[in-house]
């Protein structure tokens, strides 16, 4: 056998190979159902947001850059809905959502304007709470009914929201938690119209506790606690 | 031979429409990495001066871990199920 014979034989066998592994990548399913909540609980590690410094230009870019992903995920949905893009493509994607926004996109919304309108203590819970009340309310519906689904939602939205508050006052860890966990179990449970439950469980107790810590405010108190996360420093 | 390339080129362009296959480790590796740095820095920042201001950082750090950690499973099992069936 002469070299060229043995490599066109290696490389008729690496394209086998080649084409086999491919073949085999290929036919692996991916659960559209745990694939939803996966990318739900994925939304959580936005926090790491809060770790970025706070130099002048990592500010701007902060605002900048979450809004640009917004925008790009804006045309990418009305590219779709136009038809411009096929439907297919989008993986998880739920049968209602074929003539209207993704959910993906009221979450991107609401995460920034989190992030550019409200303090991290407001922000903070609120985005846990999409991230994994939401599932869990999901989940659990199946096996507890809505009723016992919806009242388990609250208490992991409470537990979520006291471990954001735990250095608040007394009464204010009571008061924020319970306020802060039934507008976000009340925008998970209520259906609008034109709003997404992923865009009302974080904008409903935001804009509530928002409201109320103003509110407190002119009475000079205030109900804010210290900061969860800390920027690192360069 | 052209026959397998394009055969190989074809597989390859449907490989790449599959954008849940190239999501799906950026759904375990991310929140895994996000997490571990959130107790990383409260351990470096907090513990290490002494410091209680960065606990925050430890519940953050553990309730993105858990809570990743309990759907990642199913999901994980779920891919491996599905192949087993073929």
């Amino acid at each position: 056998m002469t070299t060229k014979d043995a490599l066109h034989i290696t490389k008729q066998k690496m394209t086998v190979y080649q084409r086999e592994l491919l073949e085999r990548m290929n036919a692996i399913e991916v659960d559209a159902h745990w694939f939803r909540r996966a990318f739900h609980a994925f939304a959580a590690s936005f926090l790491f947001y809060y770790l970025l410094p706070d130099e002048e230009w990592v500010t701007i870019a902060k605002i900048l850059l979450p809004a640009i992903i917004v925008a790009c995920m804006v045309v990418v949905e009305y590219q779709r809905l136009r038809g411009d893009v096929d439907h297919q493509r989008f993986f998880g994607l739920r049968s209602y959502e074929k003539k209207r926004p993704a959910s993906y996109l009221y979450f991107g919304v609401a995460v920034l304007l989190l992030f550019v309108f409200f303090p991290q203590q407001i922000a903070i819970p609120c985005i846990l709470c999409a991230s994994f009340t939401d599932p869990v309310i999901g989940e659990s519906r199946h096996y507890l009914g809505k009723k016992r689904a919806y009242l388990l939602g609250f208490f992991v939205s409470f537990f979520l929201f006291l471990g954001t508050w735990y250095r608040a006052d007394g009464w204010v860890l009571i008061l924020v938690p319970f306020v802060g966990a039934a507008a976000a179990v009340i925008g998970e449970a209520r259906k609008f119209r034109y709003l997404d439950d992923d865009f009302m469980i974080q904008m409903l107790p935001a804009v509530i506790i928002l409201l109320l810590w103003q509110g407190l405010l002119l009475m000079q108190i205030d109900i804010l606690p210290p900061p969860v996360i800390y920027p690192v420093s360069l | 031979m052209g026959k397998q390339n394009t055969i190989v080129k074809e597989n390859i362009r449907r490989l790449l429409l599959r954008l849940e296959l190239w999501f799906a480790p950026l759904l375990l590796i991310v929140p895994l990495a996000v997490s571990l740095t959130f107790v990383r820095d409260w351990f470096i920042r907090g513990v290490c001066t002494g410091s209680s201001e960065f606990d925050g950082e430890l519940f953050i750090g553990m309730i993105i871990l858990v809570g990743n950690a309990l759907v990642d499973i199913p999901f994980l099992r779920s891919i491996r199920l599905l192949r087993k069936k073929e």
